[in-house]
């Protein structure tokens, strides 16, 4: 990086308050995390005994035990993998081909077209839930997790349409000319150009959506029912009863859900720093 | 990718006419490929949607016949004081979950960015914002709890710290005072929030062209200086887009107070959006939350439609 | 060239294989789903219900050769929230567990997504083994509860009583109150040595179950019926006028922390759990998770002294949803957690059973937990709660009891519960 070679001085004390403060900040967002973490791993009487606040004066994993054996936990757990990575992987090939029209085929009326596909976006949840469910039965599709992967391609396809048209929208030209005379056709200049330079794009898509949809709970709990369909966040809400909640075993379901998306976001990072180009809707 | 690089610059040989037709052609051709996406959209969105505003001219308990009542559910919103006042209550949180968090977002972003990443290294720099983004993975039924321990009065970890640095007398009971409690949640929320400005912010200011900067330092430019000049005009693309997404998060969103307040104490931290959610789930009255839902949404529509607006306009202004 | 990445590479093999399983997973075998009952429930493993649930399971397919009982856990809220939706599809249980009221069972068995259980009720006989104030969450008529034909069994039944620190009424030297001066006595007593007397929380039930509490002092069977199902209550009468007054009183002395106000249920059980209150009105779920989990102080209950009545009915229900393949299996099952070993074993776990006999309870804390519950039932004294009358009217009387925590005055207070009352009841 050349900006380093000009502005990397550390000079003075003042770039270390600088990253003191940060580091306070990140203090203050993990924070609560340390704090379900210790949870996690108190035995219930410690709990009762001390509180939520209380360091655990010993290390019980039985609440991940128990938490793990009653829903199944390596089945829920693989549901949720492979809805989050089938609606990342596909809401980004909707979204693509969507903005490969809007952004870079300028089709007609695209602003609008763009405004309507927002509406995945705008309409709340618990409106669209009960035709859903409407819907799904009439095909055969609730209670299957297929219908939750086409409904969350499809909200979440709706946002990375909006991202990466406004960033194909700027998309030079030229270098389409130029495959163009090489004798390209559409579907080779979508893969062997606009994605590989949109690549960071998609990069940051493919994080958001699987983690967005990774903590979706509201239309999974609706349309999957059955035990066999549950995700991981819907699994987390067998820990509150009616009445009361078991709180050390809602802090260990909550580490399990917690961490894997952890991973995710860590495996992920790079794409993100190299980048996303938002252009405007033009 | 920086923007700059890429300036279209025309290829030599091609003139406008010759580059129109091809467009036109192109332009047929290539929506084509909105007809996968608008296949589904149909399906998954626009035929429900229709289907909910159908509802919201019936009564309906979610099972059984549905009953034709015309306009009736939405003349009933219209005079729902309880809705309307709680309006008050969604100023707070678009203020905490996107107001808020877009201007904080961008200055840490920018700082962790072209100051800790340029004095501390990249690894540092993301390290920072891995533990900024991890509220954004907390389920939040989890939130709630984790956060009624913190700001427990009686033995939550706000209240002890205050004793503990000698601000006993600022003891509260920061969720059980209604002149406390929205604060109390706004605060909660953008805890909740920052890490999505943060991320989008961080990645579009790759584009950045690192010479501004050192041009700008060379003239004897501060952090700030900087930050106003350069960060915030490349940035605004992604500010309206950050603005959007949250703005409309938080209008539709109700979970998050919900397991913090349940919307108490009395109504002080009730939100709009929890009325529809109610209707649908908690009484089954599905047609009058079909209702509440298709004004809620054509509320958002409207918000959405001034955003764009203003982002389409700053447009025309820059070009 | 773009060349995807290992992670890339991986994502899209997940999806195709979501794909491919879910395109494949539509039809099983149907022939070897002849003999099994699914059954849902949303308890915990480690419940007294879950525990006997077990059991129960489990004998039924000692006595029914080739049968398997497929138990499918699921949690309180999806089942609150769907099960309409689930019910009204062909992927509905055979058997369920689900929650009793107008609002929920009522509502289904109105719409016919319910099977009859009349019949079996009465070649079982469990219209004879049941009390019958346990009775009226399992009958309904046209949606309405307390008469009509059977739409669901529950296992269990639930009362308020007053849960007690032992060590903390010896260290102040409180006796057991048995007559309500007393009850008040104490509670001056432990506010005046720096004690706050009553865990409570205010974002959840348990306040606006002590209000419910107080007004049942003054209650008699018309009164309540007329509150639970004629619509005809009166807010501002003797029984809620003394209920709003002695409940503001009581958080002005001190006896209630006004600082519960945000407090939810699990809180007030931990305060009480912590032995920072003496004190704790509330219903017998807490009697398993205190039985195991406190160790620091002994503890014990006693009936709100005093007074007739106590908050409480009949459990939740075993339901046999209209689509149940197997009806007839079904009945059978919940007859036999109906049968003494099933029963005993839940009283034994701290549940309050619907048939238990007192004598076969080993543990002494348990038996009383039993007796009281016959004591209360033979005086007809379950009086059901105060948010049942109105749809979401727990959410009313949440923040109603919060403003009045909070120190709005008890007039303007029931004046909002009766606005609320008057127009939701019957919607």
């Amino acid at each position: 990086m050349s900006v380093r070679a000009v502005r990397s001085g550390r000079r003075g004390p003042v770039p270390y308050v600088v990253l003191l403060g940060f580091v306070a900040v990140a203090v203050l967002m993990v924070g609560p995390f340390v704090l379900v973490a210790m949870n996690s791993v108190k035995s219930r009487t410690d709990f009762a005994a001390h509180g939520g606040m209380s360091v655990p004066s010993s290390v019980d994993l039985d609440s991940f035990r128990t938490f793990w054996n009653s829903v199944g936990f390596t089945h829920v757990l693989t549901n949720s993998v492979v809805v989050g990575a089938s609606v990342a992987v596909l809401a980004v090939v909707v979204s693509l081909f969507n903005a490969y029209a809007i952004g870079i085929g300028r089709v007609k009326g695209r602003l609008w077209i763009l405004g309507v596909f927002l509406l995945g976006n705008l309409l709340p949840q618990e409106a669209l839930v009960y035709p859903l469910y409407d819907l799904a039965k009439r095909v055969g599709l609730y209670d299957n997790i297929l219908a939750v992967i086409i409904v969350f391609t499809v909200i979440q396809g709706a946002f990375g349409t909006y991202l990466l048209s406004s960033v194909l929208s700027s998309f030079p030209t030229e270098i389409l000319e130029a495959a163009r005379l090489d004798g390209a056709g559409r579907w080779r200049i979508l893969w062997r150009i606009v994605v590989p330079v949109s690549r960071p794009t998609i990069g940051v898509m493919l994080t958001l959506f699987f983690i967005w949809t990774w903590n979706e709970f509201f239309i999974p709990m609706v349309l999957l029912p059955s035990s066999a369909n549950q995700t991981v966040s819907v699994s987390i809400a067998t820990t509150q009863g009616q009445h009361m909640v078991d709180i050390t075993m809602q802090a260990a379901s909550s580490m399990l859900a917690v961490i894997p998306a952890v991973i995710f976001f860590l495996l992920f990072q790079r794409t993100l720093t190299r980048g996303v180009a938002v252009g405007a809707v033009k | 990718m920086s923007q700059a690089a890429l300036e279209p610059a025309r290829p030599p040989g091609t003139t406008p006419e010759a580059a129109a037709v091809r467009g036109r052609r192109r332009r047929e051709s290539l929506a084509l490929y909105l007809l996968p996406g608008a296949a589904l959209f149909v399906a998954v969105i626009l035929i429900p949607m229709g289907m909910n505003v159908w509802y919201s001219l019936h009564q309906w308990y979610g099972i059984g016949p549905m009953k034709w009542v015309g306009l009736q559910n939405y003349v009933r919103l219209f005079h729902d004081s309880t809705f309307w006042t709680s309006f008050e209550h969604q100023v707070g949180l678009v203020l905490a979950m996107a107001v808020v968090p877009t201007v904080v977002g961008l200055v840490l972003a920018a700082g962790l960015f072209d100051y800790i990443g340029a004095r501390f290294g990249g690894r540092t720099a993301g390290l920072l914002r891995a533990c900024i983004y991890l509220p954004q993975v907390m389920p939040l039924a989890v939130m709630g709890v984790v956060w009624g321990w913190i700001l427990n009065p009686r033995i939550g970890a706000l209240n002890g710290l205050l004793g503990d640095v000698g601000l006993g007398s600022l003891r509260h009971d920061w969720l059980g005072d209604p002149r406390t409690a929205l604060y109390t949640v706004m605060a909660v929320m953008v805890w909740v929030q920052i890490g999505f400005p943060l991320v989008i912010f961080m990645a579009g200011m790759q584009r950045i062209d690192p010479s501004l900067h050192e041009a700008a330092e060379v003239d004897g430019a501060d952090w700030w200086q900087r930050f106003f000049r350069i960060t915030v005009p490349i940035m605004r693309p992604e500010t309206y887009v950050v603005l959007l997404m949250t703005t409309i998060g938080a209008l539709k969103s109700f979970a998050a107070i919900y397991t913090l307040t349940q919307g108490g104490p009395g109504t002080s931290t009730n939100v709009p959006s929890y009325y529809s959610y109610a209707n649908f789930f908690e009484t089954t009255r599905v047609g009058y939350g079909a209702a509440i839902a298709t004004v809620m949404t054509v509320i958002t529509v409207v918000v959405t439609l001034v955003l764009l607006r203003l982002q389409s306009r700053q447009q025309e202004v820059r070009d | 060239m773009y060349r995807p990445g290992k992670t890339s590479v991986l994502l899209a093999a997940a999806a195709l294989t979501a794909l491919g399983t879910t395109a494949c997973g539509g039809s099983s075998g149907s022939s070897a789903q002849d003999h099994v009952l699914n059954l849902w429930h949303y308890e915990d493993a480690d419940s007294a219900m879950g525990i006997a649930w077990k059991e129960a399971v489990k004998e039924f397919q000692q006595q029914n050769p080739g049968w398997t009982v497929k138990v499918s856990h699921t949690s309180f809220e999806q089942i609150q929230k769907t099960a309409p939706m689930l019910l009204n599809s062909p992927k509905a249980p055979d058997i369920m567990e689900y929650n009793k009221g107008n609002a929920t069972a009522g509502l289904l068995s109105k719409e016919g997504l319910l099977t009859d259980l009349s019949p079996a009720a009465r070649s079982y006989g469990w219209d004879a083994k049941l009390p019958a104030g346990i009775q009226a969450t399992s009958r309904y008529s046209d949606g309405v509860m307390g008469s009509g034909n059977w739409y669901g069994v529950p296992d269990y039944a639930e009362y308020a009583m007053v849960y007690y620190n032992k060590d903390l009424f010896a260290k102040y030297h409180v006796a057991v109150p048995t007559t309500w001066d007393q009850f008040t006595a104490a509670l001056a007593t432990f506010k005046a040595a720096g004690v706050t007397p009553l865990a409570d929380g205010g974002a959840e039930y348990p306040a606006q179950q002590y209000l419910w509490e107080l007004a049942l002092r003054k209650a008699d069977p018309s009164w309540i019926k007329a509150y639970e199902e004629t619509g005809k209550a009166d807010f501002h009468d003797a029984a809620w006028t003394y209920a709003a007054d002695t409940f503001a009183d009581w958080v002005k002395r001190g006896y209630i922390a006004r600082n519960s106000v945000s407090q939810k249920a699990q809180d007030m059980g931990d305060a009480f759990e912590a032995g920072s209150s003496p004190m704790m009105v509330s219903g017998d779920w807490w009697y398993g998770g205190f039985e195991s989990e406190i160790t620091a102080f002994s503890w014990g209950t006693f009936l709100i002294p005093g007074s007739t009545y106590a908050a409480g009915s009949g459990g939740n229900l075993w339901v046999v949803p209209k689509n149940s393949k197997h009806a007839d299996m079904a009945e059978k099952f919940i007859n036999l957690t109906l049968q003494p070993t099933i029963q005993n074993l839940l009283a034994a776990k701290g549940q309050v059973p619907v048939a238990a006999d007192p004598s076969a309870v080993s543990d002494p804390r348990a038996r009383e937990l039993v007796q009281n519950y016959r004591t209360i039932v033979g005086r007809d004294g379950l009086a059901f709660y105060p948010d049942w009358p109105v749809p979401d009217f727990y959410a009313t009387l949440t923040s109603a009891t919060q403003n009045l925590m909070n120190g709005q005055s008890p007039q303007s207070v029931l004046s909002s519960l009766q606005s609320a009352y008057t127009s939701g009841f019957g919607h």
